[in-house]
């Protein structure tokens, strides 16, 4: 391995603009074989644009590629390719329909030209490659039938058989458990003892420290710097990444005088295979926490409230009723919204514009008096929850695609907050999300505590449970394990209460 | 690898839409027998078999389209198109050659085909769009420049009506009357096998599956969409044409206005075979059994003694019967992905 050489991509002072937006500004990168290099920066940052560089999928204005000594004067993709380098988008671009065989074969065939296909060769360059990951996986299921955290080690597996040098993932564990997350770094560690690297897109600054030996840092087109990883903490990362020191504070809740009848009781509410003997109440100005790991039934409790998971028995109170939710109809009547924890598919009409995905919600309150839909009003109630929520776009026409992670969760907000709800449940209020924007999201949820609503946060971030609820709700398998005031515990304890095993 | 391997075998054919298909196909062949032994003679089903051929050889067509995540409207107004111009060509010049028939009716439905094609890969317009204005365009310039007269049996060239007579194997029944295996039903079954083969061995059939799966990553794998699409158009072309040349075959005389309004039973056979009308999923021996299905169910209400205008309602009933089981289906796996979360 002597006479390779010990760098295997360098970029040097790359610029790109876009019209009149400077994306990338001298940034420089350079990875060492066998590193495990990790690219974080905001949403926006130029992350993506400099991926697509490397990629040979942008053309930069400026700067110099340097791959394996070579130096590239326009680099296209099949170079990228050639030379190595594996992109792993966040779609992952599979195949649903085909086998788990032909997805990570297929590349490889194409890039042979080949013309015919021998179903014995796909099969040996799947089982070749899988065998490396080590995963008991049946290779002739088709992609769609099996989980995300699959799907990535499939795309993986693919990469390599095309004898990847560089895999760069671009946020790959947005959408995956925990426990999965620990195999993808345990098939990352992998790469690195073969020699491959990897560069590691993220802005979840826990993972970054965890898996990385370098962390560049790139803020708003510029590069704020190249650290090792040992030696980086959290605070310092975030500060680096976002420029602004991000002070969380404890909110402070003090039960109402007089106050007696909750928002919102759970009783004995009960569901097979899902959850039993739930009982909870909120109250007004108050932020429940629920957290658990993923499919200890967390979500299932929110949906069963919102009338998306009918509960097989127990009973819900709201102001002292008795409710009878069966559906997202009943729950919005009597004061509940959901944001739901999947943004793009079901929090927003990704498609449509900001304006239409805020008023939804409140379209019965927007007809003029022929009960036709009356546009000005519907502009007056966008724009006030605009305003209000500080999202930021070009205008109400914009497709809430174009946005950024908070911006859009923003709008997500703003849709529920517009129908005035007694009790929000908020479901990984700040999945895929950079820190400053979490912030500001979580500000905005203590601003509507401290207005007298009624909040439910469900998440495993242990930072944002701690940072922003006064109670805790833990659940394990179905269960209610554990009920604690925030003032009771400390991040570590939390941990372990949730890594427990059932004794 | 696998410990189980029979019941996992079993298990997976279980969750297949063919399965089931099959499963009716039987059930109801054997109740039509019942109320008509006549049904399941080998004489009624070399019947059914060759009558149903060009339809078949029309719904390969249309599954592969439908598996590269298309859709084709105007097959049926190419086939007519292919046929007329076929029989034309063929009385105008005096040559009497099936082959020549089939050569310039399988031109016809290639050029027609490509026109599709290009317009799909290179302009990509929507395949609904696209087939819809050119089914319409096709026909109109057929009956407009070609003509609107038909051809009857007197004028039709003897080719065709040998080539409709012409069986492989020939059978004696009891009383003396002779059947036969229409070479219809051998070209069809040879055409399947093609398609077959495409799909599965070639990386052109491969990169079929794989836009019907996701075109996007079709095209970042490296495929060459426009390429794939613009064969897809034309092989349906390709099809269509000989398509026409059974059906004139078949009845013995053209009529410029025939074939076309059949195009929704023959995407009806295809969906009811299992094809994903999202593209992406299908097989052609699912396909074969559609076709069969409607077949049967056309045949047999004659057989049984209802009127032919049942067959459509009953094909519309088992069409939304069948889909809404796979949908249902498909719903409550989600759900089971939702609560697995």
């Amino acid at each position: 391995m002597v006479e390779k050489l010990e760098k295997l991509l360098a970029v040097k002072d790359i610029s790109k603009s876009y019209v009149g937006v400077q994306a990338l500004d001298r940034v420089s990168l350079s990875i060492n074989r066998g590193e495990i290099h990790c690219l974080v920066g905001e949403n926006g940052s130029g992350k993506s644009t400099l991926i697509k560089i490397i990629s040979g999928v942008v053309k930069p204005d400026e700067g110099e590629i340097i791959i394996n000594g070579k130096r590239f004067q326009s680099l296209h993709a099949i170079d990228s390719i050639s030379e190595g380098i594996q992109v792993i988008y966040q779609d992952l671009s599979l195949f649903p329909n085909l086998s788990i065989a032909e997805n990570i074969s297929l590349n490889q065939m194409i890039e042979r030209k080949k013309r015919f296909i021998s179903w014995k060769e796909i099969k040996n360059i799947a089982e070749r490659e899988f065998s490396n990951i080590s995963k008991e996986l049946d290779l002739d299921e088709k992609v769609e039938n099996i989980s995300i955290a699959n799907k990535q080690l499939v795309a993986i597996c693919r990469a390599l058989t095309q004898d990847a040098q560089l895999i760069i993932m671009d946020e790959p564990t947005t959408a995956i458990t925990k426990r999965e997350i620990d195999c993808l770094f345990s098939v990352i560690l992998d790469l690195k003892k073969r020699g491959i690297s990897t560069l590691f897109v993220s802005h979840k600054l826990s993972e970054v420290l965890q898996i990385s030996n370098k962390v560049t840092v790139i803020r708003d087109g510029k590069l704020v710097g190249v650290y090792n990883t040992e030696g980086l903490d959290h605070n310092t990362l975030s500060f680096y990444m976002s420029g602004k020191k991000i002070v969380d504070s404890v909110l402070d809740y003090r039960e109402k005088e007089g106050q007696k009848e909750p928002l919102l009781e759970v009783k004995n509410l009960s569901k097979k295979g899902n959850f039993q003997d739930i009982n909870f109440k909120v109250c007004s100005g108050e932020i429940v926490g629920i957290t658990g790991i993923l499919g200890s039934g967390r979500t299932e409790i929110a949906l069963s409230l919102f009338g998306l998971n009918r509960p097989d028995s127990g009973e819900i109170y709201i102001d002292g009723k008795l409710a009878k939710i069966k559906s997202p109809q009943d729950a919005i009547e009597l004061g509940l919204s959901y944001l739901p924890e999947d943004r793009l598919n079901q929090g927003l009409f990704i498609k449509q514009s900001i304006g239409n995905n805020i008023v939804v919600t409140i379209l019965q309150r927007l007809l003029n008096r022929f009960k036709l839909f009356d546009n000005s009003k519907k502009y007056e109630a966008a724009k006030e929850w605009i305003e209000e929520l500080n999202v930021i776009t070009p205008s109400l026409e914009t497709a809430a695609q174009a946005l950024s992670g908070g911006n859009q969760q923003r709008v997500v907000i703003a849709k529920w907050l517009a129908t005035d709800p007694k009790v929000f449940i908020l479901n990984g209020p700040t999945v895929g999300i950079d820190v400053a924007s979490k912030s500001n999201i979580h500000n905005i949820i203590k601003g509507l505590a401290n207005k007298g609503m009624g909040v439910i946060i469900i998440s495993d971030e242990i930072p944002e449970i701690i940072w922003n609820c006064n109670r805790i709700i833990v659940i394990r398998e179905g269960r209610i394990v554990k009920k604690l005031n925030t003032n009771e515990v400390t991040e570590d304890k939390l941990l372990d209460i949730l890594a427990r095993k059932s004794n | 690898m696998v410990k189980n391997n029979r019941s996992f075998k079993i298990q997976k054919l279980l969750k297949q839409n063919e399965t089931y298909l099959f499963l009716v196909i039987i059930t109801y062949s054997i109740f039509i027998t019942s109320l008509n032994s006549s049904f399941l003679s080998l004489e009624n089903l070399f019947d059914l078999g060759k009558s149903s051929a060009g339809m078949g050889i029309m719904a390969i067509g249309v599954f592969i389209v439908l598996l590269s995540g298309g859709i084709d409207i105007s097959f049926t107004a190419i086939a007519i198109s292919g046929q007329y111009i076929a029989a034309n060509v063929l009385i105008a010049s005096g040559v009497d050659n099936i082959f020549f028939a089939f050569l310039i009716s399988c031109l016809v439905g290639v050029a027609l085909g490509a026109i599709n094609g290009l317009l799909i890969s290179y302009f990509k317009i929507p395949t609904l769009i696209t087939t819809l204005g050119t089914a319409s365009v096709f026909h109109g310039a057929l009956l407009t420049i070609v003509g609107t007269k038909a051809i009857n049996s007197a004028q039709l060239p003897d080719c065709f009506k040998a080539f409709g007579a012409k069986n492989l194997l020939i059978l004696t029944k009891p009383n003396g009357i002779n059947y036969g295996l229409s070479i219809f039903i051998i070209i069809f079954i040879l055409l399947a096998l093609l398609t077959w083969l495409i799909l599965k061995y070639t990386m052109l059939g491969r990169g079929i599956y794989a836009i019907g799966g996701d075109i996007d990553s079709a095209e970042r794998s490296g495929f060459n969409i426009a390429k794939i699409q613009f064969f897809i158009y034309c092989y349906v072309g390709f099809l269509a044409g000989i398509a026409g040349v059974l059906h004139i075959s078949l009845i013995r005389y053209s009529n410029p206005t025939y074939i076309v309004g059949t195009e929704l039973s023959v995407i009806a056979a295809v969906v009811l075979g299992g094809t994903r009308i999202t593209g992406g999923s299908g097989t052609i021996i699912g396909t074969i059994m559609g076709v069969a299905m409607v077949t049967i169910l056309n045949n047999s209400l004659i057989l049984v003694g209802l009127s032919s205008y049942w067959q459509n309602f009953f094909v519309g009933l088992i069409i939304i019967i069948s889909v809404s089981i796979t949908s249902y289906q498909s719903k409550r796996s989600i759900g089971n992905i939702v609560f697995r979360r």
